[in-house]
């Protein structure tokens, strides 16, 4: 009792140390979860970070998030094959403190498992580019290529190049990219419906590696040096089709219809190259972050976009409209910059 | 003594249930080796159940209330019953499903493992390339005997052939009855070293092969007669009920066999992904069966393709066939529509392709057939009551999907979180995933599924198991720990008994012995020596004195009342033993709610009270001596006071009992107290602490002393009561 006496009056402050020091916490946790609460980070994860067309969507979803404060985490695999990379950084995102997924992925099914684990999260989700087997719905969201488009523009192309006659090679069908395979069939059925007279003689199915690509059009074009025109599907198609045709003088009169060049085309270089149907990667990125932000806001967003692709050739190259869409411009951002006197 | 006879009893009862449980050990073990355990024995195949089976290669699967083996592995085995089962006979309906092969009936089997003839056991079997009924011994190798049969048809493939095996002493027997006929064709061997006992099983070799009704029965010599003397008749000739759906197929395979030639314009399975998705294209391709049912798949070095509701005829895991139908390509693999299947030849089942599940999720091995590994995360049955396995390997998750049949055997044995390794069809078609998961396995039957490891020991039950057993060994060893610390105390005790016997034998005894003879000598001794009878007085009070003393510590050194009495009582009368005689009162007293006091606390007590009374009685010449035994909440006080001349307390006086008495008091953590005063008597107070009680209230209040002096680092008044002499 004696002893509890003595002590009380010693107790008291100490208790009341430990109450101060606990409302302060509590005061500074709130703080952080307050301050991360306005701080919106969205992850975006394209395709890979080795090819300049994910760039523009960079820049489209940079813009978009520079308007409402909100943060992009960037990150890729350095090529499109490395799906246990992307699955990596996806699985990251899960685990990490997002607020939303942006993502083009490099595989179509094995990222089923991981973005689901996303979706289990209650992390919105929104896919670019090319889809997932997953349905739409809830937290997950679609803004996919118009594939099918591009498949039909590519077969218009074909067909006012050989004006409804001739014989063409599909290079660049990589069932990973499910999109690929939507323009095979979109390509095909056009023809078939609208320029019977114009057959497909070789499909090859691509890669992302451009050497193979061209050993696999060097094989065709051996096999068939009757074609007219050559349609690929893939960026590596193209390059690898293009540097076979290079080699080959005498193939000269074969045109190639490609799809998603990284950077400008060049066709003052590659005069072979009849036109490129490039998907908007920065609308693409752009409507992502638009949409998330939306959801976060609680207004309704679209669950499936397709945006269309536009036909690049020598002649619309410089329009705005083009150069707009192809346009890197890093001058976007929460940085601002000033000279140091 | 008594503690002797305690220790008797309990060696007794320990031989008692030593001897019980070696009773029941033998009659556990005689029941499990009766060599008519489990006989007789009728299959459950009609009912769908097979789990007491076991299958050594093959693909066993019941289809239709029937065992089917589609596989033309050589030897594959499907095993049940007891290794002590002696004299019996197996009979079954079997069906081959190979033109090149034999199927029947194993007995007295030991020893088995996967293989051709791995196992120890006789076997007979109808077999199509003699038109035999063939009758052996395997030993891990293989000896035989043959004899045509008696059907003029031979031995066919598709058809039903009743066969029974014997096996009485070494004499082993086999009859077979072809399909719609009596007339069996018998063959019996005699073995001199032969297998006395074992299993029974159903076996294939290069061929599949179909059973129904199996059935096991105790046989006698009479039926060993019996059967080797009817081989003219069996009473119940097999119902020529052919399957019906195989039945138009045989005649088609026998002939596609026979005439078997392959097409020159076959093309990779692989390149059936790059035909036209708008023209309807023809395609013909070449390889093998790797799944029937639920779906037809063929698969070749570059891939494999789904073939859905093919004219074929009936088909086996293993059989090359050339496929020729509708292409229609897909994603990852491609489909033949309105296929015809031709059969080329049999062959032995494709081997698995080893993949990861992140390799099979590329969709890149759809429609192949590959072995993967994966933790079992989740199991449930689903449409048609196929077993369903949800698993698990790094990033990604995949399913696994087994036909009904002996799948629900694996149910209920698959534990969560086994590393399960899994061999089946890849498919990668939303119709089976659902697009909850990359890719399914189909799986062909049980033996596609290997269970590499159990679930981890760490489990949560597991730690919470491992934490109340390390909590009840420590409870076990702290109760160990006082019962043998009682022990000791108690050898302590009946030594110092066996002492006091000893000196009451020998000491006391001489003591009076003396004493009786220094009287004699007194008696005898003339009054007018009044010197010398003087000096015998002495010499007999010294006797006396001594004799008394003695006795004392006879009277210390024995502890049998402790063990009848409680201390207050033992005190009391040892109090009244040693003032025996004398006009000394003798009182005792009890306080507070009497419970039983710790063995080493109470004689520790008993001790001190002892040594006290006998310095009342030898010192103080007290009228009344009274003995006070205080029961406290947390403690308990010993008093024992006299009303004699008492004395002057100096350092002095403090002799070998009193410091005796305090070393005992601070064994047991008591504090001692003595007063005293010239002619006022003298008290001696031991206050000695005692185990807590444990109630709800008690541990509550410890809880908060120790929140007290731990976190608010406020110590709380308490006894100084260690109880340290408990350990």
């Amino acid at each position: 009792m004696n002893q509890l006496g003595q002590r009380g009056p010693q107790c008291a402050p100490r208790g009341s140390r430990i109450l101060k020091a606990c409302l302060s916490i509590a005061l500074a946790l709130c703080a952080a979860s307050c301050g991360s609460r306005a701080r919106v980070t969205i992850a975006v994860i394209p395709q890979t970070e080795g090819n300049m067309i994910w760039e523009a969507a960079h820049v489209g979803a940079e813009s978009a998030a520079d308007h409402t404060g909100a943060s992009i985490y960037w990150n890729a695999p350095t090529r499109e094959d490395d799906s246990e990379a992307q699955i990596a950084l996806v699985d990251r995102v899960a685990n990490g403190n997002y607020q939303g997924l942006v993502l083009a992925p490099d595989q179509a099914l094995s990222l089923i498992s991981p973005v689901r684990r996303v979706l289990a999260r209650g992390i919105p989700t929104v896919i670019i580019s090319s889809p997932l087997p997953i349905p739409a719905g809830g937290n997950l969201s679609y803004i996919l290529n118009d594939d099918r488009r591009g498949g039909q523009l590519a077969a218009q192309r074909v067909e006012e190049l050989l004006h409804g006659r001739g014989t063409i090679a599909v290079l660049g069908i990589d069932p990973d990219v499910t999109g690929t395979m939507i323009r095979d069939r979109a390509l095909e059925e056009f023809l078939s419906q609208n320029a019977p007279q114009i057959h497909v003689a070789a499909r090859r199915m691509g890669s992302f590696n451009v050497p193979h690509e061209q050993e696999a059009a060097e094989d065709i074009l051996r096999a068939h040096p009757d074609l007219d025109a050559v349609v690929a599907l893939m960026s590596s198609s193209v390059d690898g089709t293009l540097s076979a045709l290079a080699t080959s003088p005498a193939l000269r009169r074969i045109k190639v219809i490609g799809f998603d060049v990284a950077g400008l085309p060049s066709f003052e270089r590659n005069p072979q190259l009849d036109c490129v149907i490039q998907s908007d990667t920065r609308a693409m990125g752009q409507k992502a972050i638009e949409l998330i932000l939306a959801r976060r806001h609680g207004q309704s967003a679209p669950v499936l976009v397709r945006i269309p692709p536009q036909v690049i050739t020598a002649a619309n190259i410089n329009s705005p409209q083009i150069r707009d869409m192809l346009a890197q411009d890093w001058t976007l951002g929460h940085t601002h910059w000033s000279s140091i006197e | 003594m008594k503690h002797a006879s305690m220790l008797r009893r309990r060696l007794l009862a320990s031989l008692l249930v030593c001897l019980l449980l070696a009773l029941g050990f033998a009659g556990l073990r005689a029941w499990l080796q009766n060599p008519r355990r489990g006989l007789p024995y009728h299959d459950s195949f009609a009912r769908g159940n097979a789990d007491e089976w076991k299958a050594l290669g093959g693909t066993w699967e019941l289809v239709d209330g029937m065992m089917r083996n589609e596989s033309d592995e050589r030897g594959a085995k499907l095993l049940t019953g007891s290794l002590y089962w002696r004299n019996y006979s197996i009979e079954a309906d079997v069906y081959l499903l190979g033109i090149s092969g034999d199927a029947g009936l194993v007995i007295r089997s030991g020893d088995e493992e996967e293989g051709v003839n791995s196992y120890t056991g006789y076997y007979a079997g109808v077999r199509t390339l003699d038109n035999s009924l063939v009758l052996g011994r395997a030993e891990h190798g293989w000896t035989e005997a043959v004899k045509k049969v008696s059907d003029p048809a031979g031995i066919r493939p598709f058809r039903w052939y009743h066969l029974k095996l014997l096996a009485y002493g070494c004499q082993i027997v086999t009859a077979v009855t072809p399909a719609s006929q009596a007339q069996a064709t018998t063959l019996g061997i005699t073995d001199s070293d032969c297998i006395q006992s074992g299993r029974v099983g159903l076996r294939s070799y290069s061929s599949g092969g179909i059973w129904r009704n199996v059935e096991v029965r105790p046989a006698t010599h009479q039926d060993l007669l019996a059967m080797l003397n009817s081989s003219a008749s069996r009473g119940e000739p097999v119902s020529s009920d052919v399957l019906s759906q195989d039945f138009a197929s045989i005649e088609s395979r026998l002939q596609q066999q026979a005439e078997a030639r392959s097409s020159t314009d076959t093309q990779s399975i692989a390149s059936l992904r790059l035909a036209s998705f708008t023209k309807p294209t023809t395609a013909t391709v070449r390889g093998v069966v790797v799944l029937t049912a639920p779906v037809l798949f063929v698969q070749d070095s570059t891939g494999g393709v789904y073939i859905p509701q093919p004219r074929a005829p009936l088909l086996k895991v293993g059989d090359e066939v050339e496929v020729t139908g509708e292409v229609h390509p897909g994603d990852f693999s491609s489909t033949l529509e309105h296929a015809t299947v031709q059969v080329l030849w049999e062959r032995t089942p494709m081997p698995p392709l080893s993949v990861t599940a992140s390799q099979a999720s590329t969709g890149k091995y759809d429609a192949t057939f590959i072995e993967v590994h994966g933790r079992l995360a989740g199991k449930e049955h689903g449409p048609g009551n196929t077993l369903i396995l949800d698993l698990d390997e790094g990033p990604q998750s995949f399913r696994a999907i087994l036909n009904p049949g002996r799948s629900d055997y694996l149910f209920g044995k698959l534990k969560l979180n086994s590393t399960l390794r899994l061999r089946g069809i890849c498919v990668v078609d939303p119709a089976f995933t659902h697009n909850l998961t990359p890719f399914v396995l189909l799986l062909r039957s049980n033996e596609d599924l290997d269970v590499i490891a159990g679930p981890p020991w760490w489990s949560a039950g597991h730690v919470i198991a491992i934490v109340i057993t390390g909590l009840l060994l420590a409870l076990a060893g702290v109760v160990l720990y006082h019962r043998v610390e009682n022990w000791r105390l108690r050898a302590i005790l009946d030594e110092r008994g066996r002492l006091a016997h000893e000196m009451h034998d020998t000491l006391a005894q001489s003591f009076a012995g003396i004493g009786f003879q220094l009287q004699a000598i007194r008696n005898g001794v003339p009054q007018e020596q009044t010197a010398l009878h003087q000096q015998l007085e002495l010499a007999s009070e010294l006797v006396r004195h001594s004799h008394q003393e003695a006795r004392r510590s006879i009277a210390t050194l024995r502890r049998e009342h402790l063990e009848t009495e409680d201390v207050l009582a033992a005190l009391g009368l040892c109090a009244r033993s040693m003032v025996e005689g004398s006009p000394v009162q003798v009182v005792t007293e009890r306080r507070g709610d009497q419970r039983p006091l710790p063995l080493r606390l109470a004689d520790t007590l008993y001790r001190i009270g002892q040594e006290a009374i006998a310095n009342a009685v030898r010192h103080a010449d007290p009228t009344l001596l009274t003995v006070r035994l205080i029961y406290h909440a947390n403690s308990i006080c010993l008093e024992i006071e006299d009303n004699g001349k008492g004395f002057v307390r100096s350092s002095g006086l403090l002799g070998f009992g009193i410091r005796g008495m305090r070393r005992r008091a601070q064994s047991i953590v008591a504090t001692m107290q003595l007063r005293s005063k010239p002619g006022a008597g003298t008290l001696v107070s031991v206050n000695a602490p005692l185990p807590p009680r444990a109630t709800l209230a008690s541990v509550l209040r410890r809880f908060w002393e120790y929140f007290l002096e731990h976190w608010i680092n406020v110590r709380p008044a308490r006894h100084a009561d260690s109880h340290s002499y408990r350990g």
